[in-house]
């Protein structure tokens, strides 16, 4: 979370001569990082991020202690102002005559309340107000303010009744069941979830949602003459859960669901006491209601000197150490080279394990002190070997053969998904709602946004898709796709041509109908008898498009090519020109040609006329050269089956 | 002088290149006319040496000079108009995206200091990516990651599916795959959150690295994401560490670069010098555990970073909007 802090405020408890701007970059470097300083003209408002875990710091006073112990390490003289309340005349008891309460301990680990009697309400004075919109709250009237003022000052919030609605003096501090309604003072009216921490009165009503937002009912008004003033110590978990339930995110909620400090509470009420006679000319009882059961127990961490030192990767003075750890208000007690550490009560929350203690001396001792160095060590030699080198290879090669490479969004429309595609429980929108099964649609998709370019182009990407699997993760299927516009389907095919032929994998093609492809106008590609792909001429358009299984490529492409002996005998080469009757493959018929004799060792298709198709045929026999009665014998075998299987006759 | 007439003769009368050389080699080479005559100067009388010898040198230069001219006529008459500068025919460019051109990058400069790559799911279990992290259900450290939730039924031992938020959720399964460190791995993948503005786009990449074995400390985070700013960003860069908070890491960090803009001295770009990188720690117990590994015996650290963010900070890149790097205009992706 984000604070706001005035300088001349955090100067009511630092004494010291560092500029805003020293104050800053140092807390920075050993504590909650200064985001900004915004200047005024007397003064400086420092925008501070908090980390989730330090809540203590989330106050005025938490910067102050924070800064008292980082300063000094740069060589400024600092002083921490510890916050003086005169706490003599008053008394901390278990029974007032004022206030009968009933308190779930589970659920308010303390609980006090005072009564302030004949409060006027009127507007807070200038520097309260000035301090409250520093911070971004803003001033209302002065009861308001006060309590708005001690949660910014020390991190504990602070809620306000007025006491004469609350019926019969009387107060249950419970867990509310599903159902209850409860209307708070921003007027808003919530049926709880149930197990929220809600404060009933005498008369039964519901006149709190504790920890998060007082009730309307026993609301403070521009007509309240005595106030009940409120400093708990609630259940984190159970305020978490109601403020998300409700969507109800105050900055008291956002306190008390991080775990605030039970020692806090009894300065936070004397505080907000004393403001309340000097603002508001009340007078408080002399007596306050403390329900607290269990008060803290100091937290003991044990720590190594070795487990320090190695950590931090260098040495480190034992009483260095103490003296770090004793500006943050750590006692430190040695044993030898082991050390007992107690953790002050407002540490207790996320200080746990030696590490916790480890950071804090780290970080006071100053991490842009520590060296800096590569780990030595043994290298890991068992890698998962998924194919990253490979995939980089696929698209080096598509982007060499003139291929543009696009990523697209893995989340697609309903219309662009697949029948079992995964859906999104919480989308951005309908835009982004599935899952793909596909990259089709979004690289049609891509296509089509670039249609204003004149000139042909072909788009490609490798990304994942997502098949799901009852009960489990869905398989992350990494896929190969390429889009091709203003090419033929011929100057299409022979990218994958080009591509399995680097590979090394040899494919045939299978002609299939397939959802998205035009009628008739789609092949699957084949390796022996598997399936590695599909391509085809994309349904309504005429943009070619094809998509591979970049594993099963993998998989098939040979990790070593063989050295094969050149041989020393030429091939003959001739072409043959076929007049092919309408709506015969070129595929079967090269195939076919293919097969027939060990001593072709290739066919291909070189022109294409009409129907008049132009074969090339290397004719080769790697131990001897084939005399011309052996070649005419091969010819003559491939065209009587060319004529007999596919009527093919030999242009003359 | 006789031989003379007949070589200039001979070069006048010769039909192409070929039989110039030809000439040259029959009165100038090793055992040329002209080339015999020289060697037997020494064989005349003493007084005529000298003169003989000056003409000798006289009838070669003339006949070289001769040769060099008909050369030159031969060049001139085979000459035909040809212009050097017109434009060639270009095969087809294509473009290696900058993402992927990126992540081949940040492999490379990892993978020179014995970092394996691997890749996890980018479906993953709510487990993986939160509560082996130290970040059981409920805790408010997930609220900084705006999760997609998949709408299917939950594992009993795993919890929901959801889109990883970040390549965190790699760890423990690296952990668990490796069994006994050491650790370097970086994984590098697909991540999801639900926010979409000029820094943020709802499918963005991280990088993770995760280092376990005897004995890592501070010094060698430092010393390995030093070694990375410096490989990528530029020799000149320096990086510094300040505290943070995460719930997977203890200590935590934020890690700052110096600006590339101004150099480090601050400016608009930057806060008093330096820009945030991304987060970093020191592995928590707590996910050695969960990964298997004993944390009495070994530790480690880890960093994710945006490999969109890291881009973005490389000098002279100047793209506006992080939503812009995925748009599909050819008009974009033909500039790099």
């Amino acid at each position: 979370m984000d604070i706001k802090i005035l300088d001349s405020w955090l100067r009511d408890y630092l004494k010291t001569s560092a500029k805003p701007e020293v104050v800053a970059k140092y807390l920075s470097l050993c504590g909650p990082s200064v985001e900004r300083i915004e200047r005024l003209d007397k003064d400086s408002v420092y925008d501070i991020e908090v980390t989730t875990n330090r809540i203590d710091e989330a106050s005025v006073y938490g910067i102050a202690r924070e800064a008292s112990a980082i300063l000094p390490r740069f060589g400024i003289k600092t002083n921490l102002k510890p916050i003086k309340s005169a706490s003599s005349e008053f008394n901390f008891v278990r029974k007032v005559s004022y206030l009968t309460p009933t308190v779930d301990t589970k659920l308010c680990q303390r609980f006090t309340a005072v009564l302030i009697k004949n409060v006027k309400i009127s507007n807070c004075p200038y520097w309260m107000q000035e301090r409250l919109e520093s911070a971004g709250v803003r001033a209302i009237n002065n009861v308001i303010d006060i309590s708005n003022y001690i949660m910014l000052a020390l991190g504990q919030p602070v809620h306000t009744f007025d006491y004469d609605k609350i019926k019969g003096a009387k107060m249950v501090l419970r867990e509310s069941k599903k159902g209850e309604i409860v209307k708070t003072l921003d007027g808003k009216q919530f049926s709880l979830p149930g197990g929220d921490i809600v404060i009933e009165d005498g008369a039964g009503r519901l006149i709190d949602l504790a920890g998060i937002m007082g009730g309307d009912l026993s609301a403070v008004d521009e007509n309240t003459k005595n106030v009940l003033l409120f400093v708990q110590t609630y259940n984190p978990v159970a305020i978490r859960k109601t403020s998300m339930a409700l969507a109800q995110r105050t900055i008291a909620a956002t306190i008390f669901e991080k775990g605030t400090d039970t020692e806090l509470v009894e300065p936070a009420i004397l505080e907000a006491i004393k403001l309340f006679k000097d603002l508001t000319g009340g007078i408080p009882e002399k007596n306050i209601i403390d329900i607290y059961p269990n008060p803290y127990k100091t937290k003991i961490v044990k720590i190594s000197l070795a487990f320090v030192e190695e950590r931090l990767g260098v040495t480190i003075p034992k009483k260095d150490i103490t003296n770090y750890l004793k500006a943050l208000e750590f006692e430190c007690v040695w044993s030898g080279n082991e050390l007992t550490v107690n953790v002050p009560s407002f540490r207790a929350k996320d200080i746990e394990t030696s590490e916790d203690i480890l950071e804090e001396i780290a970080r006071i001792y100053g991490y842009h002190n520590l060296p800096s160095k590569i780990m030595e060590g043994e290298i890991p030699t068992r890698p998962a070997n998924p194919e990253f080198n490979f995939e980089f290879q696929l698209k080096q090669m598509l982007a060499g053969w003139g291929g543009t490479e696009v990523y697209t969004l893995s989340l697609v429309p309903k219309e662009y998904a697949g029948e079992k595609s995964l859906k999104l429980k919480n989308p951005l929108g309908t835009e982004s709602e599935y899952l793909r099964t596909s990259l089709m649609p979004s690289l049609i998709l891509a296509a089509i946004q670039n249609a204003g370019i004149s000139e042909k182009f072909h788009l490609f990407e490798m990304a994942n898709v997502y098949i799901p699997r009852p009960n489990d993760l869905p398989e992350e299927r990494l896929t190969l796709s390429e889009i091709f516009s203003g090419y033929s389907y011929r100057e299409a095919k022979g990218i994958i041509e080009a591509l399995t032929e680097k590979l090394g994998i040899e494919t045939s093609f299978e002609s299939v109908e397939a959802k998205g492809f035009a009628a008739s106008k789609c092949a699957f590609i084949k390796c022996k008898n598997e399936e590695i792909g599909k391509i085809g001429v994309a349904e309504n358009s005429d943009f070619i498009y094809y998509e591979f299984d970049v594993a099963k490529l993998a998989k098939l492409s040979p990790k070593v090519v063989g050295f094969k002996e050149i041989s020393k005998y030429p091939a003959q080469i001739e072409d043959i020109t076929f007049d092919l009757p309408e709506k015969t493959r070129v595929g079967e018929v090269i195939k076919t040609i293919n097969n027939l004799q060990l001593t072709i060792s290739k066919v291909e298709l070189t022109d294409v006329y009409n129907n008049s198709y132009t074969f090339r045929i290397w004719y080769h026999n790697p131990n001897k050269t084939l005399t011309n009665e052996e070649v005419e014998g091969i010819r003559k075998e491939i065209l009587s089956s060319v004529k007999n299987k596919f009527g093919g006759t030999v242009k003359v | 002088m006789n031989i003379k007439n007949q070589a200039l003769a001979q070069i006048m009368a010769a039909g192409d290149a070929t039989e110039l050389e030809q000439i040259r080699i029959d009165y100038l080479g090793r055992n040329g006319k002209l080339t015999d005559l020289i060697k037997k100067i020494k064989d005349a009388p003493e007084e005529e040496r000298k003169q003989i010898g000056l003409t000798i040198n006289e009838v070669k230069k003339s006949v070289e000079d001769l040769i060099a001219n008909q050369k030159n006529n031969f060049r001139e008459s085979v000459r035909v108009w040809f212009d050097p500068t017109i434009p060639g025919i270009k095969p087809k460019i294509g473009h290696i995206h900058l993402i992927t051109k990126t992540i081949e990058e940040i492999s490379q400069i990892f993978g020179r200091i014995g970092f394996e790559r691997e890749r996890y799911p980018e479906v993953e279990w709510d487990w993986f990516a939160f509560t082996s992290l130290n970040m059981p259900e409920g805790h408010p450290a997930r609220d900084e990651w705006e999760t997609f939730f998949i709408d299917a039924p939950e594992s009993p031992k795993y919890g929901k599916i959801l889109l990883t938020p970040q390549t965190s959720s790699g760890q423990v399964r690296e952990m668990l795959r490796v069994k006994v460190p050491p650790i370097r791995m970086i994984n590098i993948a697909k991540c999801y959150r639900r926010q979409s503005d000029i820094s943020h786009t709802p499918m963005f990449h991280q990088f993770e690295g995760l280092v376990i074995d005897k004995g890592i400390s501070i010094v060698n985070l430092k010393g390995t994401l030093d070694y990375f700013a410096k490989s990528f960003f530029g020799v000149e860069r320096k990086t510094r560490l300040r505290p943070y908070h995460f719930q997977f890491t203890e200590p935590s960090f934020e890690v700052d670069i110096t600006c590339g803009v101004c150099g480090g001295k601050g400016c608009k770009v930057c806060k008093a010098g330096w820009l945030e990188l991304g987060g970093a720690g020191m592995v928590h117990p707590n996910v050695l555990k969960a990964g298997k590994i004993d944390p009495k015996k070994y530790s480690g650290f880890a960093f994710g970073w945006g490999v969109e963010r890291v881009l973005m900070m490389k000098n002279g890149i100047n793209i506006p909007d992080l939503r812009m790097i995925y748009s599909t205009d050819l008009r974009y992706l033909s500039q790099f």
